[in-house]
């Protein structure tokens, strides 16, 4: 078994890794092509004259400061929402008598896997109604809709498995709830947040549907519905939008080099291991 | 506690879902909500052949790259199962295009897809496999949509299988070499009994992910050329938010919710079997 694995491993692993690489590989060297040059000529695979021409143009447009800005301002909000509202839910189901507790996680994972494009038109409606189109206030209101459902279900799963004396002994002693919180499970419980959190930013930055639908307007749009736009509207210089690529990715990149393991473990034990 | 989570969550579901219903029925255009006109928008629907194209686009879409991925995520799992030599580095290279913004992923690979000194024409023209460029998303534009899909999905599905793979005690598997079951037979009656529930989980997740995907088709072909590579979504978005059939749109959004509910019952009875 051993044995065999291991010489499979190197027919199946090396197209997968260059598979996997090749298209992010090929956005890193067009985002180092001279500006003006154009992707029409020339090896599209590497560049001999790599230059920093495309992240200069970028910082000194404005509109890239706003889309960073925006995108920050969207996750931030929808990291705060999103992680408080699971927590708090996720505690009062696994501490508190809720009644019906069983069927309000099973609605919640319901709602996990319901499909946005289900709701991005009544969304965008009552979004307009409330005068909230084209900022970032739309985003930061409907994101925590899709963090909740799984931030739920994580930190109750998570809270599950705890020895129950934990908590117990902590409300025999007084604790009051905000306590109980912030003193006895946050230290055990950040795997789970940092989880949640990770999975909050990852909405955030792959969501184009919301993004797309509810902001029009280029300076209150956040960096992926910015350069989705950009593409499809069939831009003269895309070297920028490249340079913008990278820089939106190094982020999510270092965030996940620090926690896949982690991100992975907590997906799996939130899921499979119940 | 269970009240911001209620509210932003379910709250927001449901309202958005009795007004798309709302909407399903109704004549609403941009900015009216329109006069109930009973099932007319769903006839409408059903008269027309881009329609049930369009479903087909959805499901096959939806099910090829689902089947795809499980092969490749299958892979990928049993070749990262036990440690090698550089295991984290290849773990990372095959995770990459998971984390990596699916829009970015898009772009990239809308430029490497380009008969336009596109970087696969370039390796196939280099290679003399192909004469005169080809311009991929217009000649194939299901393959090509699909193929987006399966490089940016099928990490998930190693990892959960990964999850799934370390579970089965590598005791059981000597015992079963010890009692002379061949490799095969390891496989078959050991591993993918075991591989079952994270394998269902995968399925149900990418299913119902891919029946509402948006950002790969819409960035990549537009749902073009013609309709031949519409899925739901992006047929939806076309209808309400183009041509301001908000009724059309959302009766053609809500095709999605039986999909959804039999994808459900499916998780329901995975999970009910803890």
């Amino acid at each position: 078994m051993k044995i065999a694995l291991g010489a499979a491993r190197w027919v199946v692993l090396p197209p997968m890794i260059v598979l996997s690489i090749a298209p992010i590989f090929w956005m890193a060297v067009a985002a180092f092509k001279p500006g003006g040059l154009p992707l029409a000529v020339g090896n599209p695979w590497w560049t001999d004259r790599p230059t920093l021409d495309n992240f200069a143009e970028l910082f000194q447009d404005p509109q890239f400061g706003h889309w960073v800005f925006n995108t920050a301002l969207v996750a931030g909000g929808t990291l705060l929402i999103g992680l408080l509202a699971s927590l708090l839910a996720g505690y009062a189901l696994a501490y508190l008598d809720v009644p019906y507790s069983r069927s309000i996680v099973l609605v919640f994972f319901a709602t996990y896997l319901l499909p946005q494009a289900v709701l991005f038109i009544p969304l965008l409606r009552v979004l307009a109604r409330l005068h909230l189109l084209n900022s970032p206030a739309a985003l930061v209101l409907t994101y925590p809709s899709m963090v909740i459902p799984f931030g739920t279900w994580v930190v109750w799963s998570f809270l599950r498995r705890l020895p129950p004396d934990l908590v117990d002994s902590a409300r025999a002693d007084g604790a009051g709830v905000y306590a109980t919180i912030v003193d006895i499970l946050l230290p055990v419980l950040w795997p789970a947040l940092a989880t949640v959190g990770l999975f909050a930013v990852a909405i955030v930055f792959n969501d184009y549907l919301y993004t797309s639908t509810f902001i029009q307007e280029s300076s209150s749009q956040t960096i992926m519905g910015a350069l989705g736009a950009l593409i499809t509207a069939d831009i003269d210089n895309p070297g920028r939008s490249f340079a913008a690529a990278m820089l939106a990715t190094t982020p999510l990149a270092l965030l996940c080099a620090f926690f896949a393991d982690a991100f992975a473990r907590g997906l799996s034990t939130g899921i499979i291991e119940q | 506690m269970l009240a911001p989570a209620a509210i932003l969550c379910l709250g927001t579901i449901t309202y958005a879902i009795v007004l798309e219903a709302w909407f399903s029925l109704s004549n609403a255009g941009p900015g009216t909500d329109g006069v109930f006109v009973g099932l007319a928008n769903f006839q409408y629907l059903a008269g027309l052949s881009n329609f049930w194209q369009m479903l087909a686009n959805t499901g096959i879409y939806s099910g090829a790259s689902t089947v795809v991925k499980l092969a490749l995520g299958l892979a990928m799992a049993l070749s990262l199962a036990r440690p090698f030599p550089g295991r984290r580095i290849v773990y990372a290279a095959l995770f990459l295009p998971f984390i990596f913004p699916v829009v970015l992923g898009t772009i990239a690979w809308f430029f490497l897809l380009s008969n336009i000194n596109g970087g696969l024409n370039w390796i196939l023209q280099n290679a003399h496999l192909v004469a005169q460029p080809v311009e991929w998303k217009g000649r194939l534009p299901m393959v090509s949509v699909a193929t987006v899909n399966v490089w940016h999905g099928t990490a998930l599905f190693g990892v959960l299988l990964l999850a799934g793979l370390r579970s089965i005690s590598t005791d059981l598997l000597d015992a079963a070499a010890v009692d002379g079951a061949g490799r095969l037979k390891q496989f078959l009656h050991i591993i993918v009994p075991y591989l079952k529930p994270a394998a269902l989980l995968g399925v149900v997740l990418s299913v119902l992910g891919n029946f509402g995907d948006f950002a790969i088709v819409e960035l990549l072909t537009r749902g073009g050329p013609l309709g031949r590579s519409q899925i739901v979504s992006t047929y939806a978005f076309e209808n309400a938010l183009v041509s301001g059939y908000i009724g059309v749109g959302a009766a053609i959004a809500l095709v999605m919710v039986p999909v959804y509910v039999v994808a459900l019952v499916v998780a329901y009875r995975l999970l009910g079997r803890e």
